[in-house]
């Protein structure tokens, strides 16, 4: 524990898993500390101390402070020596930029929407009603405290759960589109734009193997298990202590290295 | 040499941002105007490959580089920057550039969709009401995104719920605060002019005229309104203006964040 760089992180997938695989990708060392979001230790005052926004991941050098996954990505990518992350051409640049706001913004909460409803709130809404209220008006962003809420009391709309399914259904088709054309997502390198997707994508052909396969999506499962194959990946499961989650990677991983 | 074509809109919103960082790069592109609120965009004559229609920033600028469109205007404005890398529109220092992205992103993500509601609701709407059916319809068959349509169809009908409005002014008010705080020390955002200061003034700038209480008694972003809007790039920009009032020439933007 040395390094003055620490990734405060959830399970290494999703945001967390996108500063700390892009760090191991560059060979950066860094201190872990695990932040148990079905804990609500994101919004508990030591943490917001560090983090404000009481959002996950957050990661501190030296004295500085940096927040949002996907600017810390590039963080990394700028200030720390190793492989490039980002390609050298600008519009491939661009585009690998357009991808991460693109799943940042369009898809991914789709997938979260879906994974909430499913998950994070039947595992939380068992608990004391009045110690969930408090830990509802604990949070500081208005738009995290009504996600939760909805999830929490099961909340989400019929309309709303059926557009993320849209949107999702949508989505494994433009990624594949986007991955006949180009070997990875953004450009034809490695980059930022693949381990912002593969965060949140990896779990696709266990769940929803009927629209993810070798027959209908040959791109995407090429890509997925060009990616799970890299060593850093496997490196940063080593952080996960939810079993749910890990059994839903390392499949993949195992296959993609056999 | 690269070649750029920039297809605009009034200058307000992601078109003045993208405008003046194209100004402040100083490379070269032919300006293309075009009515985003009546869905020129869409209308053929602008190339939109499958990045454009599903752009996360709605009815932007489009900026097409050798041949491939790309939209966006915070990251255009990225792009500009790596074509131009003197331009000064990121800092150099990656915990600067941290901290634009950071900034930048909170305007796009936080503020941008209900800025774009308000200015809609107030300005754009009474354009699309007044044509009739048909060719509303007509002109919005094309936009290939459903969500995107969707947006356009709301923005006719005038539609915004009072949560969303009552939310939306909220973050006016943040973001005004916000940048009069951000400049007790410092004229720009960054300390040095950059990006941030004209994303963040396209979408704070057009507000005054729909809620002038956020500006009041905030001298300090009275003092950066006036600098930015002299800025030679940004002032270049205003005039490329071709209507009366061009900071209400809004069309559907980003959506109400659906998630956190
Ligand atoms: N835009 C932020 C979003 C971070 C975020 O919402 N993270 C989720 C976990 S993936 C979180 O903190 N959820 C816990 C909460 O909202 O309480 C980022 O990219 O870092």
């Amino acid at each position: 524990m040395s390094s003055d760089l620490t990734l405060y992180h959830w399970e290494p997938n999703a945001n967390s898993g996108k500063p700390m695989l892009t760090l191991v990708e560059k060979g950066v060392s860094f201190n872990s500390h695990y932040i148990d979001l079905l804990a609500f230790d994101q919004h508990k005052p030591d943490y917001l101390a560090i983090n404000p926004m009481g959002t996950i991941p957050a990661m501190t050098h030296g004295s500085r402070l940096l927040n949002e996954s996907t600017a810390m990505m590039e963080y990394v990518e700028e200030a720390f020596p190793g492989p490039a992350m980002m390609p050298d051409d600008p519009v491939d640049r661009w585009r690998v930029r357009w991808w991460m706001k693109f799943l940042d913004q369009w898809l991914c909460p789709s997938f979260s929407m879906i994974g909430w409803s499913i998950f994070i709130g039947p595992q939380v809404r068992a608990r004391d009603p009045r110690e969930l209220e408090a830990a509802i008006e604990r949070i500081p962003l208005p738009e995290r405290r009504i996600a939760w809420r909805k999830a929490i009391y099961g909340l989400f709309s019929a309309e709303e759960l059926a557009e993320s399914r849209r949107r999702v259904d949508l989505g494994i088709g433009m990624l594949e589109d986007a991955l006949a054309k180009r070997e990875y997502l953004g450009s034809n390198q490695y980059s930022l734009a693949d381990i912002n997707l593969f965060n949140s994508a990896y779990g696709l052909p266990s769940q929803q193997p009927d629209d993810v396969n070798d027959e209908k999506t040959p791109n995407i499962m090429r890509w997925l298990r060009s990616v799970a194959r890299r060593p850093a990946v496997k490196q940063t499961w080593t952080y996960s202590r939810v079993p749910r989650f890990a059994e839903r990677i390392l499949p993949l991983i195992e296959e993609a290295t056999a | 040499m690269t070649t750029l074509f920039l297809y605009h809109g009034e200058p307000t919103g992601p078109s003045l941002t993208v405008l003046a960082a194209l100004f402040e790069s100083g490379l070269a592109a032919d300006l293309l105007h075009i009515d985003l609120a009546m869905a020129q965009r869409h209308a053929g004559e602008v190339p939109l490959g499958f990045e454009a229609n599903y752009s996360v920033e709605g009815e932007g600028p489009v900026l097409v580089v050798d041949g491939e469109p790309t939209v966006d205007s915070v990251f255009i404005g990225c792009l500009l920057d790596d074509l131009a890398p003197q331009s000064g529109l990121r800092p150099t220092d990656p915990y600067l550039r941290w901290e634009m992205m950071a900034w930048c992103r909170w305007m796009i993500e936080r503020l941008a969709p209900g800025a774009a509601a308000l200015a809609n609701i107030a300005w754009t709407t009474p354009r699309l009401a007044a044509l009739d059916d048909a060719e509303f319809e007509g002109l919005v068959a094309p936009i290939e995104a459903d969500d995107l349509r969707d947006r356009w169809r709301q923005t006719r009908a005038g539609l915004l719920s009072d949560d969303h409005r009552k939310a939306s002014e909220a973050r006016v008010h943040e973001a005004t605060k916000k940048i009069d705080d951000r400049l007790a020390d410092r004229d720009w955002i960054m300390g040095d002019f950059s990006l941030a200061d004209l994303e963040s003034y396209a979408w704070v700038a057009p507000m005054r005229d729909l809620i002038p209480a956020a500006f009041e008694g905030k001298p300090r972003l009275a003092a950066w309104l006036e600098r930015v809007k002299t800025r030679p790039s940004v002032a270049r920009a205003l005039a490329q203006a071709q209507k009366p009032e061009p900071a209400h020439g809004f069309a559907p933007g980003p959506e109400i964040n659906r998630w956190g």
